[in-house]
């Protein structure tokens, strides 16, 4: 049967977090700063669901930080050279599957072992960009910053942009056949291959469209800022699957929805915020996430033992 | 063919031997390469004892970790927290010397407790709880590197050790960086407990079938637990060594260290599946890794660039794709090899 | 006679590494037949059956389905042409639905199309209802008993309207009604014009069901025969090569003092209460009953891996804690699980460390590891089980099931214990090692041991039992003494002299 225990676990934690909010501080709320906010979490909310799809499949993906910070800086020295964004989006994205795909292929093609295989990349990426960049930053063109339309307006374009992939990935996971695969494979990749189905091609199509988010994501970031960092994306990997897992996605694959995602990737990037806003110093931030993994596998144990 | 060629060729199919001549040959590339007599007639670079002593001193902290990341995934077990509990130990061994105004040697025995504490937080959830490890770690990961940014709060930086703890990671004793006999020292006794006991053989079988040992009467969580406390342990043993080398103690103490230590031990041939794997093939792919990096930093060309460890990076990622690849390469090929020559049908298979 | 045969097999040939699996094998399945396929264990049923549904491609040899001649076969061509599988071990998706694992099966592969949930529900009910199976389509696999979704897999079957169904020992783990049911539904597929491969260890099965059979012996046909030419011995010796005289030894001597006696015991997470018996030195104490009786849950309540909550355990009089595998152990107990690959045997450990690892507490005095006296305990259990290759560094896989079994088994022989419980030891094993494992007990027994054997074969269970305990609905209901014949055993499982079954 199915059950919807740690949507609603999470999204009374949150609820909760936003009462509190609400009674001490109500600040949280004021319009302007908490679009900032949620525009900054928009590209990680892309991310999330890339990784959800991989973890699904039984897999992880440890190298989107990289790929993310490859494709940040490929599309700000793209944009620098005068490329319209029409043409960097594009390949920024076309970038990040093909970085995906190079994991996939390794995974599904050879059967090594993902973590191992995305460690490696994760570092041959990163050393990479270090070595080609030496840590400079690139200077984007004007108009390039919130797409030329302002501030406000151009948070609004990626809260909708996150909202669009969130709901269409969802939509597909749960009302696609090609979705279903995705549970199937993870579930048991033998009795995919038994059922005809080919657990290959799935890997290898969710570690593509892991690298298509962190693409799209890493345009979504470039827009926000005047200049882009040569690592913007590092730490990225172990925030998004702590988000995938506090949302209640199973690690040994098959199990868990975007839902989920949604609302444990709130959950963690109200944290901050709501330390200062509470007056706590932000330094136990890090802490408390890892406080929030460690209940969520916690609620999961408990969980285990209720079903025979 | 005659005895000593098979003997060559089976030892080649050993993973250690493999990666002693990539060793080797890493090594004498560096020391024809990077070695070099200054306009003073002295020799410098990669070639002097004193540079060999260097990597030595520096690949010391990653090894300890490394070292005791072997047991844990031989049970098909992960511990991502390693780096961050080293930060952690670090920060609290500067508070207990410096706030709570312990002597050095009390200090430094507590630090090792409270790493025993850490690591048995993993073992409870992990071995007690039977939660995933990946994702337990990860939490851990977390909390650890938070709790030691709440404690500094992420400013705070322990310094002015007295001298004779900074020896432990500055001086050198019988030849050696002082360090380098702790490493030793764990080095033989992880080897031992790995190769030569009942719980080297029991952390195997965990990593190949823990249900299997379960029935077979072994002690699954006790054994499960000792490889969680133990890499706990000798992680702030690793941050002790890393603050006496520093000379200071910092919340970002060990930052990334966890996957250079999953790295090395990787490329020792040590399976991420469990069951499979030596504490020599680990030390090996320390030194792997070590030479490459303070190699690479005595090569003028590097040095021009001032990318070694960059360079160092990139290739030691190269290195855990290539040998993983290649193995894995070797198996697919020859599977094809087999069905093409005996493809069944009529319609013989064009090239 | 016959028009063209659905599935032919030319010369199949299989290596795996250096072991030859399949030699050379040849035979037909004509349509709306029951083609019963027979061997000892490793004699290349099971890669026969993995060929065939393209999960192995062959060495060399043709596979030429309804007269097409077949190049290459993968999963999904093998669905195409209407090959439809039922394992031993069902294929299912764990963590999806049962309504959900039928759709996979039964739908078109493509992806880019929506998925019809209500129409899939709809579907998996009519299939379900079909095969015969009272199964929620909503139900998670996972929660389903092994029984429940080999049902899933007919109803799997079924639905893709398979011209070909393989089933790979489906009765294995089936009661006696599920196996009825099983056996209608089988009927019905063979009267619909289906060809069925049926692979059994059970020839009153065979009997029952096939109408010809075909024999393999190391990977190559020895024949196929219409099965109303045979009888029992004739197949016997076609598979095994020789006469095989007598399939259970007597007893030796009279049982001796009480070992093990067990008063009132109970486990609530098991499901088993109030189970009370006394085994003797010396005697074979079998254990019948249906699958889901409780006969596995008391073996691992007496073990110690789901601990009792209620009653005492008496080891010679002795009262005894069995809290934990380590304690049942120490207390003299020993345990060869029913799931050999997955409890019995560690399978990636070669033969020699796996006979030692129940027994390193005598073998490696305090946990330190030596090869001399561990090559010296694992050489003589070799010997003493005829356990073949005698390899002792060979990895346990490279091992034929018998001889995994006997691995398991001599693991424990290794600890000396004074109670031995063997579950299902005899299953998915081969006639000629079945025979040889019966002698083994006996001997074992005759040596002083106390054994509890829980079988799901009857004629075993008679054979073998010196006297025979019936478990039904998590208790122990009756003690009979060996002899009884076999339709008040059955009776007494299913419960139905008197009281209804729980």
């Amino acid at each position: 049967m199915k059950s919807y225990a740690r949507e609603l676990a999470v999204a009374a934690v949150l609820g909760l977090l936003l009462v509190v909010l609400a009674v001490w501080a109500p600040a949280f709320f004021e319009p302007a700063p908490l679009r900032s906010l949620l525009a900054r979490e928009a590209p990680t909310l892309v991310v999330a669901c890339g990784m959800a799809l991989v973890i699904l499949t039984r897999q992880i993906d440890i190298s989107v930080g990289s790929q993310f910070s490859a494709c940040s800086v490929a599309a700000g020295l793209l944009a620098a050279a005068g490329w319209p964004m029409g043409l960097v989006l594009p390949a920024a994205v076309a970038l990040g599957a093909v970085l995906g795909a190079v994991n996939g292929a390794l995974v599904a093609g050879l059967g090594l072992p993902s973590i191992v295989v995305t460690l490696a990349t994760m570092v041959t990426l990163r050393q990479g960009l270090n070595l080609a960049r030496q840590g400079e930053f690139v200077n984007l063109p004007d108009g390039v910053q919130w797409l030329g339309l302002g501030q406000s307006a151009g948070q609004g374009m990626l809260l909708l942009v996150a909202g669009a992939v969130f709901v269409t990935l969802a939509l597909a996971l749960r009302h696609l056949a090609a979705g279903r695969h995705v549970y199937a494979v993870g579930s048991d990749a033998e009795a995919a291959r038994l059922a005809g189905l080919r657990p290959r091609r799935v890997t290898l199509a969710a570690f593509m469209l892991l690298g298509a988010c962190a693409g799209l994501a890493a345009v979504m970031n470039v827009v926000q800022s005047p200049q882009v960092q040569p690592l913007a994306g590092s730490g990225l990997e172990l925030k998004v699957i702590a988000a995938v897992v506090v949302g209640g996605v199973a690690i040994s694959g098959g199990r868990g929805r975007l839902g989920g995602v949604f609302l444990g990737l709130l959950l963690l990037a109200f944290i901050s915020p709501a330390l200062t806003h509470l007056h706590i110093e932000a330094y136990w931030e890090k802490a408390i996430q890892g406080a929030i993994i460690l209940l969520a596998v916690l609620a999961d144990a408990g969980r285990k033992e209720d079903s025979p | 063919m005659t005895r000593g060629a098979e003997l060559i060729r089976a030892g080649w199919r050993r993973h250690e031997v493999r990666l002693l001549a990539v060793l080797v040959a890493e090594w004498l590339v560096f020391y024809y390469c990077g070695t070099s007599v200054n306009r003073h007639g002295v020799v410098v670079g990669f070639g002097t004892l004193e540079r060999q002593g260097d990597i030595l001193r520096h690949s010391c902290e990653i090894g300890l970790l490394a070292l005791v990341l072997t047991p844990v995934i031989l049970t098909a077990g992960i511990d991502l927290s390693v780096g961050s509990l080293l930060g952690l130990c670090a920060v609290v061994f500067g508070q207990l010397w410096h706030d709570a105004g312990l002597s050095v040697g009390a200090a430094a025995a507590l630090t090792l407790v409270a790493g025993a504490l850490a690591g048995g937080l993993n073992a409870g959830l992990i071995a007690g709880l039977r939660l995933p490890p990946l994702i337990v770690t990860l939490g851990t990961y977390s909390l650890f590197r938070g709790l030691a940014e709440a404690l500094t709060r992420g400013a705070v930086t322990y310094t002015d050790f007295p001298a004779g703890f900074l020896a432990l990671g500055q001086d050198r004793a019988l030849g050696l960086p002082v360090q380098a006999w702790a490493f030793l020292a764990v080095a033989a006794a992880v080897w031992v407990l790995v190769h030569r006991t009942m719980t080297g053989r029991a952390f195997r079988v965990i990593g190949f079938s823990p249900e299997g040992a379960r029935y077979a009467g072994l002690p699954v969580r006790r054994t499960l637990a000792l490889a969680y406390v133990l890499a706990g342990v000798v992680a702030a043993l690793a941050a002790l060594i890393y603050t006496a080398r520093i000379g200071q103690a910092k919340a970002d103490a060990g930052t990334g260290y966890e996957l250079s230590a999953i790295a090395a031990v990787v490329l020792g041939g040590t399976s991420i599946f469990g069951g499979r794997g030596s504490v020599t093939g680990t030390l090996l792919g320390v030194a792997a890794i070590a030479v490459l990096q303070n190699g690479l930093a005595t090569i003028p060309v590097v040095i021009r660039l001032n990318a070694a460890g960059e360079i160092a990076g990139l290739l030691t990622g190269a290195l855990l794709l290539g040998a993983l690849s290649a193995e894995a390469a070797a198996k697919v090929l020859s599977q094809l090899r087999r069905r093409r020559q005996s493809a069944p049908g009529p319609n013989p298979v064009a090239p | 006679m016959s028009p063209v045969p659905l599935l032919a097999f030319e010369a199949i040939e299989k290596s795996f590494g250096a072991v030859r699996a399949l030699r050379g094998v040849s035979f037909e399945l004509r349509a709306g037949e029951v083609h019963a396929l027979l061997g000892e264990n490793g004699a290349g049923k099971s890669t026969l059956i993995k060929v065939a549904t393209g999960a192995h491609a062959p060495d060399a040899g043709t596979l030429v389905v309804a007269g097409e001649r077949l190049a290459r076969l993968d999963p999904a061509a093998a669905k195409a042409h209407g090959i439809a599988c039922i394992y031993q071990q069902p294929a299912l998706f764990p963590d999806l639905t049962v309504a959900e694992n039928l759709a996979l099966r039964l739908e078109p592969a493509g992806g880019w199309r929506r998925v019809r949930w209500g129409e899939r529900r709809r579907r998996a009910e009519a299939l379900l209802r079909q095969a015969g199976a009272h199964v929620p389509p909503d139900r998670e696999v996972r929660e389903l008993s092994m029984p429940e979704q080999q049902l899933v897999e007919m109803a799997g079957a079924l639905g893709a309207g398979a011209r070909i169904v393989l089933m790979d020992e489906p009765t294995a783990s089936l009661t006696q009604p599920e196996q009825e049911r099983l056996f209608a539904a089988v009927r019905a597929l063979k009267a619909s014009g289906v060809g069925i491969i049926y692979i059994s260890h059970r020839l009153d099965e065979i009997f029952a069901l096939a109408d010809r059979v075909t024999v393999l012996r190391d990977g190559a046909t020895v024949g196929s025969r219409t099965a109303a030419e045979l009888d029992e011995p004739d197949l016997i010796r076609l598979m095994v090569g020789r006469e095989v005289d007598r399939l259970y030894p007597p007893p030796a001597a009279p049982a001796g003092e009480v070992v093990l006696d067990v008063r009132g015991l109970g486990c609530a997470a098991a499901g088993v209460h109030d189970v009370s018996f006394t085994v003797h030195a010396g005697e074979v104490f079998a254990l019948a009953g249906l699958v889901g009786a409780g006969r596995t849950e008391l073996a691992r309540v007496l073990f110690g891996l789901t601990p009792a909550d209620a009653g005492e355990v008496r080891l010679q009089g002795e009262r005894v804690a069995l809290g934990s595998p380590r304690a049942a152990m120490a207390a003299g107990l020993a345990y060869v699980p029913e799931d050999r690959r997955r409890h019995g045997v560690v399978p990636e450990l070669p033969v020699a460390q796996n006979l030692t690892l129940a027994a390193h507490r005598a073998i490696f005095p305090g946990g330190w590891l030596r090869a001399g006296p561990e090559q010296r305990c694992a050489a003589e259990l070799i010997a003493r089980l005829d356990i073949r290759p005698a390899e002792p560094a060979a990895p346990v896989t490279s091992l034929s099931g018998g001889n995994q079994q006997k691995v398991a088994l001599g693991r424990w022989l290794a600890t000396n214990p004074r109670v031995l419980i063997l579950d299902e030891p005899t299953q998915g094993v081969d006639v000629g090692a079945k025979g040889e494992i019966h002698r083994r007990i006996r001997e074992l027994a005759a040596g002083g041991l106390a054994v509890i054997l829980i079988s799901s074969d009857l004629p075993e269970v008679l054979g073998m039992g010196d006297r025979i305990g019936v478990m039904r609905g998590g208790t122990l209901r009756e003690i009979l003494t060996g002899g009884t014949p076999a339709p008040a055993v059955m009776a007494a499982a299913l419960g139905r002299a008197g009281k209804g079954a729980a």
